[in-house]
Parts: structure tokens; sequence; C-alpha cells
């Protein structure tokens, strides 16, 4: 079975594209080329890392979230906030503060996310337990960026991806059970997920190994951090410094590397940024490495402190979590405790957290049919031998191989590589007009306008 | 399709990646993702044991729409008693290699869990010969 579900969050705006091709050049699948003189994603391949993203000189590559404007005011709305929003702040600003203003932009309620991490950390003995015979490492699937990454390209190790719900889902179910309970129609209740990254949209629009996600809709981090900036800033004495500890210490730092890996027995390794993630993989398919139990894997670096639509830096982020942290600890022995009201919904939890299985994607093959795909590797390596090698990008596509692989799929052609262009035009196999087409078809109509003024050949 | 790779003796930091090479060439022919997987292993396990073991030595590796087929013929001192040699645990590793975390003695056995095809043949003081062949 495969999975044909290829919804993104990251989109590329072609009117403000240049068609630089920076992004192509650190697309960890492989997944960009140039065509027209801008950038395009081939769908399949696409997991909404966001690397693309964060190289965009002129931000033409942008996240399609829900927005603020689609909230609806007829509902009971319910804000989802990840605890590295609150590490977005100074930390004289306290959880609570910073949660009240969010609530004040227009939403009924507000709910941390990490109060799901509770449920998650009792879950993960019997799950260690139940995958007892499972072949290991067992891979988290918190970060739906790695498990789309694993559909793509390591189809082996889809059966290794923890099959349970992310602690964000576990919270929108938690809230839609609690609602129904306070007599609040279930139709009625709509979460929003206040969101530092493009694959957590996407995870929300087209969950992997559910039908649907419990979640109604996605808010970029940095349209919530200005108007919480906004409010913070004109409030002056705050009475809303009450801090309670709703959850224990540690869940504020699970979206960061280091802190799930401790909940699964056994040997575990955090991994986080999408480079060390592949090469780890690599080793791992390969059977280079044995004796792990559990990976903990992410895509940014420093884990959602990282993400893409967080506006902090992220070593401050993760940074203040590790003050928060201290602070709860120090709150559970002064105050009163406060229960954590979702743990008393663990029962009926325990009942929906599984997720399906997973299925790979078909990012990578070149047919479905072995036969056909064998011709077509065996042209591939021999149009490598003519390729330079390395991997100079000027034909619109990221390496000499990708290359290849567009010519064998009919997407591209030999003369799109400039060094073979050169010998084709001596040869007299193409003339200098077909090869500036070429060019043109590649990098766009006006991309070499410039050259000829200079030239003195055009007017202006 | 045919693939040729050189394996330099003692170079352990290279080991792997003939095997990486083939797995991404698999990997885009719509095999079964557990097929593609047993090749990786077998092939990495293979070179493994030409760098820990022999002088140098070449992979060929032969592919077409029913199998693979994998030869590695290497320089080396050759194997002394192969059916000890097949045996789990059993390695003639240096202290040295055991320190890198090879030569565990599971090499051999776990080249013959992964293909459906193995043989080993050997001359002392000479070299190696390890074929292999997994089919689709």
């Amino acid at each position: 079975m495969k999975d044909r579900n290829y919804t993104h969050a990251i989109q590329i705006d072609t009117t403000k594209c240049i068609g630089c091709s920076h992004c192509m050049q650190v697309c960890p699948t492989q997944a960009i080329r140039i065509i027209e003189g801008h950038a395009d994603i081939m769908p399949e391949r696409c997991v909404d890392c966001g690397e693309c993203y964060r190289v965009c000189p002129v931000k033409a590559i942008f996240v399609e979230d829900d927005g603020i404007s689609a909230i609806n005011i007829d509902a009971y709305r319910i804000a989802l906030v990840p605890s590295i929003f609150i590490g977005q702040f100074p930390s004289e600003h306290t959880a609570s503060e910073i949660l009240d203003a969010i609530k004040q932009i227009g939403f009924d309620e507000v709910f941390e996310v990490e109060q799901a991490v509770d449920f998650m950390k009792k879950t993960y003995d019997a799950i260690a337990d139940e995958a007892d015979y499972s072949p290991r490492p067992i891979i988290g699937s918190f970060c739906p960026a790695i498990v789309r990454l694993i559909q793509v390209h390591y189809h082996s190790l889809v059966d290794q991806i923890l099959q349970i719900k992310a602690p964000l889902d576990i919270a929108a179910l938690y809230l839609r059970k609690s609602k129904a309970k306070e007599n609040i129609n279930p139709e009625n209740i709509q979460i929003y997920y206040i969101t530092p990254c493009a694959a957590k949209i996407v995870a929300a629009k087209a969950p992997v190994g559910e039908k649907v996600s419990p979640i109604y809709g996605t808010i970029d981090m940095k349209e919530v951090f200005n108007l919480v900036s906004k409010t913070l800033m004109e409030r002056k004495d705050s009475k809303l410094s009450k801090q309670v500890a709703n959850m224990s210490p540690d869940s504020v730092k699970w979206s960061i590397p280091g802190t799930e890996k401790q909940y699964f027995r056994g040997r575990s390794l955090a991994i986080d940024g999408m480079e060390n993630v592949v090469e780890f993989l690599d080793r791992l398919e390969s059977g280079r490495i044995s004796g792990v139990d559990f990976l903990e894997m992410r895509a940014c670096d420093q884990g959602c402190a990282g993400g893409i639509l967080c506006p902090g830096n992220r070593f401050l982020t993760v940074e203040r979590l590790e003050q928060r942290e201290k602070k709860l600890a120090s709150l559970i022995t002064t105050t009163e405790p406060v229960q954590n009201e979702l743990m008393e919904y663990a029962e009926e939890m325990e009942k929906v957290f599984k997720v399906d299985p997973v299925y790979p994607r078909d990012g990578l093959q070149l047919d479905d049919d072995l036969e056909i795909a064998l011709q077509k590797m065996e042209r591939i390596k021999k149009l490598n031998t003519y390729l330079p090698g390395f991997d100079c990008g000027a034909c619109g596509a990221p390496t000499c191989r990708s290359l290849a692989e567009d010519i064998v799929k009919e997407k591209a052609t030999i003369s799109h590589c400039v060094f073979v262009q050169r010998v084709m035009e001596k040869n007299y196999n193409l003339s200098p007009d077909q090869a500036f087409l070429t060019i043109e078809k590649i990098w766009g109509k006006d991309r070499l306008k410039k050259y000829q003024h200079s030239n003195g050949k055009t007017e202006s | 399709m045919q693939f040729e790779y050189d394996i330099q003796g003692g170079d352990f930091s290279s080991a792997g990646k003939a095997s990486s090479d083939i797995k991404k060439v698999l990997k885009q022919l719509n095999i079964d993702p557990q097929i593609v997987r047993r090749i990786a292993i077998a092939l990495y396990e293979a070179e493994v044991n030409v760098v820990a073991h022999a002088y140098k030595g070449v992979m060929k590796v032969d592919l077409d729409a029913q199998k693979i087929k994998i030869v590695l013929e290497d320089e080396g001192p050759g194997i002394e008693n192969i059916e000890r040699a097949m045996q789990e645990g059993f390695s003639t590793a240096s202290d040295e290699v055991r320190q890198m975390g090879f030569g565990a003695g599971m090499g051999l056995p776990n080249i013959k869990r992964n293909t459906d095809e193995m043989h080993l043949s050997s001359v002392l003081g000479e070299g190696t010969k390890l074929e292999m062949m997994v089919i689709f």
C-alpha cells in the first residue's frame, strides 16, 4: 500500500520568486527544480521541513496556514499553544501572562500542548513492552517532517515509526472530550494550533495514520507573536504573575532535543537537524547501527525551538525552557500542587492514542515496472558519465545525478547542462540561439537581458 | 546493469560507500523495501570484511529485473577454515579492529541470513572470493 496524499504547507509565490536556486541547493530531498525562472516543488518528494523557507532571500517561499482571520467568532475557540511559544519571550513575562495575552486575541480558552506530555510519558513504558518484538530502533513520531522523510526516502523503516499520536493531538482530543462534559456542543468547538513550523500544519490538514485531525486550524506563530508582544508591552503592571505547576517540569522541554528519549527504556538517541537525521537514517538502513532502542528525531536544529516560524533565537528559547522547568520544579515543592486535569482523562485517552500504520510514498521511484525502471536507471548511469559531476546547478537541478533523473523522466534534456551545451555548440549540434533559448527556459525569459544591454545589442 | 567498486583494506572510515551507493539505486527501482534493506546489510558486512581482513578488493554488482548478484574478490590472507568462519561469534579480527566496533564474528552469518544464495571460497595466503545473490 502507498500513501499518495501530497498536501503541503510550503508554497512558492512565483510572482516574488527570482529563481535564485538557493532553495534548490538546500532541499534535503532534492525536491526543487528551477523552471522558467522560478522554483518548483515536486509534491511527491517534499516533506515540509522548511529548509527552503529559511534560505529564500526574497520571501517568495511561504507557509500556508489558516491564519487568525479564519477564526470563527461564533464557535467555541480554543488555542493550543506549544511551550516554545512561551520561550519566545524574556523570562520576566510569566507563562500565565503570555497565555492570557493569547486569549485576548479572541479565544475562549488557551491550553498548553505540553500538558499532554504527562500522558505520553505514562504510555511510553507500556509501548516499550508491546514493542519488544518489533524491529529496533523504534523511531519517534513526534516530528511530522521526520515521518514524511521516512515515507519518501526510507521505505524499509516505515514499520519502525512509533504508531502513536503527537502530544498536540492528545491535547486536542482531551479538550474535545472534556468540553463535551461541560455541555459545549462538540460540533461548535474549534481548536487552533499556534504552529512553529510547516510540517505541523500538514499534520493537521493531512494526518498520516489518522483519518482526520482533531485540530481545526493552524496559525503561524509569528502572527500570534506580534499580537502578544504588543499586549505585553502595553500592559505595565501584570496581575497575572501567579504561576501554577499543572504539569511535570521537564514536559515543557519535550519538543527540544533530549527529553523525549529519556522516557523510552533502553539505549536511545536524540538527533536534531535535517542533515544529521538523513546521515543517521542512511546508516541505520544499511544495518550499520545496532543495539539502539529508540530514536528521538527532530527536523530542526534544537528541535521545535528552531522551527521555521519561531521569531526568537533558538538557543535563547531552549535556555528559557530550562529556566521554566526549574521554576515549575520549585513551584511543586513550595505551593499547593495543582492537578494536570488532562490526566483525569488518561484512561479514555488510552483508547484513542494509537494511529494506523504508516505507508511509503512514491517520491523516488523511476517507474512502477521494475523492468522499465531498470532501463531508466541504466540510462541515468550512462548520462552520469557525460555530466561533469560537480553539481553546479546551472541546469536548474540540484545535482548532475538529479538532472540525469529528470532527463529519463522527460522533464529535461541533456542540453540543459551548460558544459554539454558548449561541446554541442562546438560540434555544431546546437546553435548559439538554441542554447540561449534553453537557458531562458530554465532561468526565465529576461534573465540574460542585462548581458545583452552591456553588449549594446539591444535597446532598453 | 553493472557496478564496480574498489575497496581498500584498513579504510574503515570509507566502509559502507559501495553499499549506500547500491542502496540508492535499488530504492529508485520499486523493489520491496525489506529486500533493499537485506541487500544493503549484506553489502555493508561484505565490504567491512574486506576492509578488516584483506589488503584490497573489488566488488562487482550485477543487477537485472529478477535478481542482484554480488561478487567480492580480495587479495589478503584468505580464510583457513570456512566452516568455522561461518559460525556466529567466530572472528580472527585483531584487537584494534574489535576496538573500533567491528569483528564480532557476525559478519558472515549476517550475510548468509540476508541473502538467498551465498558462496565463499578462499586460497590461503592469496585471497577470498565471496559470491552472493538476492532474488527480487
